[in-house]
């Protein structure tokens, strides 16, 4: 039936250009989307000028591999992740194996995908979160399909996976990949409850269109109405990444839950580890560009903290590359207990002064000018000063 | 003098050069016969509307010489720098701004701060080697001299250019500028700074 509603629209992923890291700072050369993604020019990355942001256009073919390889959730599918967690609530039977297969799969499956691809973490551990006793990805060997570039993906968020069930204490086995011929899938359906009416299989359409069409008016007037939001206030408000709120949802559901640390390497999951060092001058950067608000800053009696939460941190590396001064640095390695634990941990705590200059608070002790203020005017004293007496 | 900031990596700085098209507009000073009279300064104050503290275009005094050695002949000499910005070739602040608010137009070569990407950072102003962005604090966003790009794109010359009563500024395309400079037999005098070769477009002569 979804797919019956979903036939009129052009482009089946709607992206939220405020978390793409690649909005944020122009500095970002995130292409976890395009990497991923099967379909040729379906995405476009901006070239780091004007703006940098990724865009799907209609050549998508709505495999969801990029739902599943954007680090901060910016990516989602018409049929949305709440949806498909939904339909698999419902199928999980305790104690019993779940199937997720591929289309392309002979086997018989509690839920078969166009692509595996479409799996992110949070679905692939909801049927541990219902007590279904293993998770098998069922797929035939995928140098065969079309979608093959897919692969990877689905192949990255199944280790994971099976890296947060090690370190929740239910071992690595409970998630696993089965290779099988290539067929044609079945799924499993759950015995009607009640006959299905063809009264109601339409009702249903109508108030899906319906609920559909309230919707899209409120957009075109929000567009056309007023002038489109400048970008310095668009960063200043952080979306919430629904991807990790799911992910959070399901872990801390996980039955049997016991939580041992596991250091994994940051650059193969999306998750990361903040140092700040001294360079620090509190400009604010990393808090404003980073995508999903796991940065925020507190002033107190003059006193400057900045907090990190890591739970929320998708290790985009955004901070650590817009900072100028190159205060932060993204750890080599990354705790998974930290999922589970969600501390916030305070990165860097000191005094503001205000420069006589331009006004603005910054860190240092008995500082009269900020260094920006310091460095331009002694800048152009001794540029004028070097090329007058020295040029010649 | 804080030394040029290593932070910005040569390659973003190499990088932003690939944007420069065939043009680019600039100034020439001639400091020879600059009067030190500020009038540049106001003129542009006034053009662009900025708040006390920030100044598009500065003048540097720069007093040189000795009288106190008495066996020599007092030789002393005061010169007047005006410092707008340079217009670099290869911006530092383009290559340090973190969310792409400074481009370099292809059509004219000036760089431009777009004020609705502008975070108020300042880290162009650590980046810039001659101290041209300001930091506007009422706004929370970063200035700098624009070559009056809205006067410009009218075909008029820039608030500063015909303000200057000594007519020691001129405005125009760079090729056209030193041929011109060539012509009337002036030394052109290049800005450098340790180490941070931003190509400078603006032009001065001296003695």
């Amino acid at each position: 039936m979804n797919s019956l509603i979903e036939i009129g629209l052009q482009v089946p992923v709607r992206l939220d250009s405020t978390l793409c890291s690649r909005f944020r700072s122009t500095k970002s050369e995130c292409a976890a989307c395009a990497m991923v993604c099967p379909a040729p020019g379906a995405v476009r990355l901006g070239d780091g000028t004007g703006n940098n942001s990724a865009e799907i256009n209609a050549a998508c073919v709505g495999c969801g591999a990029c739902v599943s390889a954007c680090p901060n959730g910016a990516i989602r599918l018409l049929e949305d992740d709440q949806r498909v967690a939904e339909r698999i609530a419902k199928k999980a039977r305790a104690g019993e194996v779940f199937r997720f297969a591929c289309i392309r799969a002979q086997v018989r499956a509690d839920m078969v995908l166009p692509c595996l691809s479409r799996l992110t973490e949070a679905l692939m551990l909801e049927p541990i979160r219902r007590d279904a006793r293993r998770v098998e990805l069922c797929a035939p060997d995928c140098s065969g399909c079309g979608l093959r570039k897919t692969a990877q993906q689905w192949e990255r968020t199944l280790a994971f996976s099976q890296a947060l069930c090690d370190s929740a204490g239910l071992g690595v086995a409970r998630i696993s990949s089965v290779q099988v011929q290539v067929g044609d899938a079945q799924e499993i359906r759950l015995p009607a409850r009640t006959p299905n009416s063809r009264r109601r299989l339409f009702g249903a359409i109508a108030e899906r269109l319906k609920s559909g069409g309230d919707e899209r008016p409120v957009e075109i007037a929000a567009a056309g109405g007023t002038e489109p939001e400048a970008f310095r206030d668009i960063v200043q408000r952080h979306s919430e990444n629904s991807k990790r709120t799911d992910l959070l949802g399901v872990l801390d559901a996980l039955p049997g839950l016991k939580v041992t640390s596991k250091h994994v390497l940051a650059a193969a999951i999306p998750l990361g580890q903040l140092d700040v060092d001294q360079r620090c001058v509190a400009c604010n950067v990393c808090e404003t560009l980073c995508p999903t608000g796991a940065l925020t800053h507190r002033e107190e009696a003059g006193n400057y903290a900045l907090e990190f939460d890591a739970a929320q941190c998708t290790g985009c590396r955004v901070c650590e590359l817009a900072c100028y001064h190159q205060a932060l640095h993204l750890r080599q390695t990354v705790d998974l207990a930290l999922l589970f634990q969600r501390s916030r941990v305070t990165l860097i705590s000191a005094r503001l002064t205000k420069c006589q200059g331009c006004g603005e608070r910054i860190l240092g002790n008995g500082l009269a000018f900020c260094p920006a203020c310091q460095v331009s005017g002694d800048r152009r004293d001794s540029v004028a000063r070097s090329f007058f007496s020295g040029g010649n | 003098m804080a030394e040029y900031s290593p932070i910005i990596p040569r390659e973003a700085i190499d990088r932003s050069f690939a944007k420069q098209g065939p043009k680019q507009y600039t100034l020439w000073v001639d400091i020879e016969h600059c009067i030190g009279c500020n009038a540049c300064t106001i003129a542009c104050k006034a053009e662009n509307n900025t708040p006390v503290g920030v100044d598009y275009n500065r003048v540097i005094e720069i007093e040189e010489g000795d009288f106190r050695d008495a066996s020599k002949t007092p030789n002393v000499g005061v010169t007047f720098v005006p410092m707008p910005c340079m217009h670099c070739g290869q911006p530092a602040c383009q290559a340090a701004c973190p969310v792409g608010a400074i481009t370099k137009r292809k059509e004219d070569g000036i760089v431009l701060i777009n004020k609705d990407k502008c975070i108020g950072c300042r880290y162009c102003a650590w980046a810039c080697p001659y101290g041209a962005p300001q930091f506007n604090a009422e706004a929370k966003i970063m200035e700098k001299c624009t070559l009056c790009v809205h006067r410009t794109d009218k075909g008029l010359q820039p608030a500063c250019v015909t303000t200057c009563p000594a007519k020691v500024r001129f405005f125009g395309e760079l090729n056209e500028l030193t041929m011109v400079m060539r012509e009337r037999r002036a030394k052109g005098v290049s800005i450098s700074v340790g180490g941070a070769d931003t190509k400078p477009s603006v032009q001065y002569t001296s003695k």
